[in-house]
């Protein structure tokens, strides 16, 4: 069992820059789910930490210790493409697991196989992109693990094969795997997911545990009388981190102590104020939303 | 247990306050009794597709607020002694939210006190008549 601890990551491609400075610690047994737009670095992070990409900067621990070729043996990953042979069936696969990894467990995969509904006699170019993903998580499952890397382990999947595959991550996490994922399906890293990453352009934008973000995070709404009213210093306030004026409404999005912000815009003049509770999907859009935009809103709203 | 606890991932409430919302509300309703076993931690986690962790951390605050006991190796048992004044207490902890609530939109969208007070007195006249 162990943790994973990425440091100061940093890997570019000649001059672009992939991932920048991006650090995360992942407890041990702790399910752990990376999110972030399209192109933003989730893959490239995977790869660094399994030792399939080179990083340009910063290190991978696991349990301290840096990757060396025994760890892979106590890592199972899934990445976001299928990198099944097409020629061969399912069983042939298993079979391969079964010589390549000392733990895999025959009995286990096929059960799971059954579960998700995949005839192992078939070959994989037979299986449909949900079939294959589908084989790819049975077969690392199988694994009996201490770590699982799962890029995207539900695309393509059905409804209820999704909710087959966030069971067993949770399994997994129960017996005390460590399990480190990215979906674009925020409704599963919501429930699934004890902690988040949110990977901008390379970078870290926002990390905590699922519950304590949303707990904290909040949009803070008021009505002022007039659309000529000052937000004194408002935009400046810590606990705010962005601002958008539409007219006489004001909405603060707030980090902290959305009751204190409330009571500002009230003495401010503000009325029908409200405080409204986000989900993890309003909270990784702001959290992702352009700066400059987001600079643009601020200069506005103290105009 | 025979309840069936429904969580909504997408909502903004954490789901741990759900969980722990819906265990309370259970034992106020009487539908989980004294002395009542509540699922493992792992099979409340996979009844409900969420993290494991996050149900130990409601488990965890239940007993703080003593609405449940948890015995090493046994299990997780809804307490005997104390159901009713827990209960109680958890029940005034949801209404005093809603009425601090609705007396704050009141006053935003700009009541006076006394205003807010006869409309108080009235909900209450309303709801009690049959009672009196």
């Amino acid at each position: 069992m162990s943790t994973i601890s990425i440091k100061n990551l940093r890997k570019t491609y000649g001059p672009y820059i992939a991932i920048d400075d991006f650090s995360i610690e992942i407890p041990q047994g702790c399910v752990y789910g990376l999110l972030g737009p399209n192109g933003a670095g989730k893959t490239t992070t995977f790869k660094c930490a399994l030792g399939l990409a080179r990083q340009s900067a910063g290190i991978v621990l696991y349990d301290g210790a840096p990757l060396v070729p025994e760890t892979l043996e106590h890592i199972a990953y899934v990445p976001e493409r299928s990198v099944l042979y097409d020629w061969m069936t399912v069983a042939e696969h298993i079979e391969m697991q079964r010589r390549a990894y000392r733990k895999f467990s025959v009995s286990r995969a096929n059960e799971l196989l059954l579960q998700f509904g995949v005839d192992a006699r078939k070959r994989v170019r037979a299986l449909s992109k949900g079939m294959r993903t589908a084989t790819m998580v049975a077969l690392a499952i199988a694994r009996e693990s201490d770590v699982l890397i799962l890029d995207e382990p539900t695309s393509g999947l059905d409804p209820i094969n999704q909710r087959h595959v966030l069971n067993l991550i949770i399994n997994e996490s129960a017996r005390g795997a460590t399990v480190l994922f990215s979906s674009h399906q925020i409704g599963q890293v919501e429930r699934a997911a004890e902690r988040i990453a949110v990977i901008d352009r390379g970078r870290l934008a926002l990390e905590g545990a699922v519950d304590d973000l949303k707990a904290d995070r909040k949009i803070v709404e008021g009505i002022f009388p007039s659309e000529s009213f000052t937000l004194n210093g408002l935009a400046s306030d810590p606990r705010i981190t962005r601002i958008d004026r539409n007219g006489r409404i004001v909405r603060a999005l707030t980090s902290h102590d959305a009751q204190d912000v409330l009571a500002r815009l009230e003495a401010l003049g503000a009325t029908g104020l409200r405080i409204v509770d986000l989900n993890l999907e309003d909270i990784f859009v702001y959290a992702v939303a352009p700066s400059e935009a987001t600079a643009d809103v601020v200069e506005a709203a103290q105009s | 247990m025979p309840v069936v606890l429904t969580v909504d991932p997408r909502s903004g409430v954490p789901i741990y306050l759900q969980v722990i919302e819906q265990i309370k509300r259970s034992v106020a309703l009487g539908v989980l009794a004294a002395g009542e076993q509540l699922p493992t931690v792992k099979q409340l986690a996979l009844d409900l597709t969420i993290n494991p962790n996050t149900v130990s951390k409601a488990y965890r605050e239940l007993e703080r607020d003593g609405v449940i006991e948890t015995a090493p190796g046994r299990g997780s048992f809804v307490r005997s002694n104390g159901v009713s004044e827990t209960t109680k207490a958890a029940a005034t902890d949801v209404a005093r939210d809603a009425i601090a609530a609705a007396v704050r939109e009141a006053k935003s969208i700009g009541l006076s006190a006394d205003e807010i007070r006869s409309l108080a007195s009235a909900a209450i006249n309303r709801w009690f008549r049959e009672d009196a």
